[in-house]
């Protein structure tokens, strides 16, 4: 059996594909390649296989830590996702070494409220590393970012750490006016926001004219063949735009980055295991702490191996955090770290995406007028 | 020889015609429905997607009005079901895992209510619960029929 039917899963189980491209039963291995042979390799599909050409810049191997999609509610209606919470925070001081910093990439509260931010803010007290913020829409939407911003500062940030370039971006506050022709109270403003598969809130996910300036001038200085990590809350490409699964302006946020050779883009607010490639973009979708969002009916990058069906009966199930590796080879590894033990699927009928050839779906009706 | 063979087959169309005929006369309505009859068909089945839909996103005052509480943990159906993904309706009935038992639609509904969202469980005969199953269905209408799959 050659290379490419192997990848093609031919012959192979779900774990031997997996190992295959560089994924192991935790870790996804983001190999790092020089320009022309990542756009040689992917358009033959061997990516994953023959990403042999790392250059080295004498950069040094660290680690850091990602927790993002907390959705906290005030404790006194619901417990349950601050207990996941607390086990994430809990997992990363455990780290041994520890890891330099820890991103939190948004939707810390579910419904925006200031009952709900402090309890985040004050749960995350206790993470005594650097930490840095990128807002959600659940953070923002019920007082527009005032809590939040006095609380986590604002964004967009950058910062250079160990020889890459780390970027957050703000892809949440940059949404249409629904709520001022409609009169709307800023808790109304806030429920649709909060609905994912909501019709009113409309395609909300954006980076904006002024930010896309800023990372353009942000990464003017930088080596284009040096590292570049970018954190947003939302996929920085087009996955499935009815549930912002996108920013609405991908196309220039990839023609800003085009030129750089070493991108990770590192996302959360699809809560499940993702992963795609856009030009020379590598993405990865985290997983929340507080649930598990199914696949989308279409959409699913075919890079993906997706992650097992969740048991819904098991709120601990296919939810966790991440664990990222800066390698010496300038390579990012990430480990996803669910609370089970199986996490790629075997064939995917177990990831939902199997049946997702069966399912035609229609947007709501009751939210229209 | 050659008229035989043409009575013949006149005579097979002309039965052919009043078969076809006769089916289609015992299949038709004694009165049609009027435009106005189906558009108030239409209504009453869109009404119920729409409370379900409401019920399904959790919201409160529409719970308040059908006496039910689907949740106490703050999760709504929508939350693991946007567009009501992942509900494969076209599947039920079925063994379903976690009930353990051969299991239709509405006791899929049920055991959510009950685990994941700590709520109330309904009569499956009960106006939420047809409600709710209006708007499942409804929003995967046109998806493909494969009862029994897990």
């Amino acid at each position: 059996m050659d290379k490419q039917d192997r990848i093609k899963g031919k012959d192979m189980d779900a774990e031997e594909r997996a190992a295959a491209m560089g994924i192991t039963r935790r870790t996804f291995i983001h190999r790092s390649l020089v320009a022309g042979a990542a756009i040689g390799a992917v358009s033959q599909g061997l990516f994953p296989i023959i990403s042999t050409l790392d250059v080295a810049y004498g950069a040094q191997e660290f680690r850091f830590a990602w927790i993002s999609d907390t959705h906290l509610y005030p404790r006194t209606l619901n417990t349950r996702f601050v207990e996941k919470a607390e086990r994430a925070i809990n997992d990363v001081k455990a780290m041994k070494p520890a890891p330099d910093f820890l991103i939190f990439g948004g939707d810390l509260a579910q419904l925006g409220d200031p009952v709900e931010l402090q309890l985040g803010a004050e749960l995350l007290k206790s993470l005594t590393i650097k930490k840095y913020f990128i807002p959600g829409e659940h953070d923002w939407y019920l007082d527009m970012g005032a809590m939040w911003m006095k609380l986590f500062g604002k964004q967009p940030w950058s910062f250079d750490h160990k020889g890459v370039r780390f970027i957050g971006l703000d892809t949440i506050s940059r949404g249409p006016d629904y709520w001022s022709a409609k009169k709307m109270t800023p808790q109304e403003r806030m429920g649709h926001m909060a609905t994912l598969d909501g019709s009113v809130a409309g395609p909300w996910a954006g980076v904006g004219a002024d930010q896309l300036e800023w990372l353009e001038k942000t990464l003017s200085n930088w080596p284009k063949d040096k590292p570049v990590i970018i954190f947003s809350h939302n996929p920085l490409y087009e996955y499935y735009p009815p549930w912002n699964f996108w920013v609405r302006d991908w196309r220039d946020v990839q023609r800003i980055l085009e030129p750089f050779a070493k991108v990770t883009s590192i996302h959360g607010h699809t809560h499940q295991v993702l992963y795609n490639e856009i030009g020379r973009m590598r993405s990865i979708g985290m997983l929340a702490t507080s649930w598990n969002w199914p696949y989308p009916p279409e959409g699913v990058p075919a890079l993906t191996v997706p992650m097992v069906r969740v048991d819904p009966g098991d709120h601990f199930d296919g939810v966790g955090w991440g664990k990222l590796t800066m390698t010496a080879a300038e390579r990012v590894n990430h480990e996803y770290m669910m609370w089970r033990k199986d996490i790629f699927t075997q064939t995917q009928v177990d990831s939902g995406t199997g049946d997702n050839v069966n399912q035609i779906l229609s947007p709501r009706i009751a939210d229209r007028p | 020889m050659k008229k035989g063979w043409m009575r013949l087959a006149v005579s097979l169309c002309i039965c052919l015609g009043i078969g076809l005929f006769g089916a289609a006369a015992v299949k038709a309505h004694k009165v049609k429905h009027t435009p106005e009859q189906l558009k108030a068909f239409e209504d009453v089945f869109m009404e119920q997607v729409r409370i379900g839909d409401l019920l399904f996103h959790g919201d409160a005052a529409t719970e308040q009005k059908m006496g039910t509480k689907l949740s106490r943990t703050g999760m709504a159906c929508a939350m693991c079901h946007p567009f009501a993904v992942d509900t494969h309706p076209y599947e039920f009935p079925k063994f379903q895992e976690q009930i353990n038992k051969f299991s239709t639609l509405r006791d899929m509904i049920n055991w959510c209510i009950e685990k994941p969202n700590e709520g109330e469980t309904l009569d499956p005969d009960s106006d939420a619960m047809k409600a709710l199953e209006a708007y499942i269905l409804w929003s995967n209408r046109g998806s493909k029929l494969d009862p029994g799959r897990h």
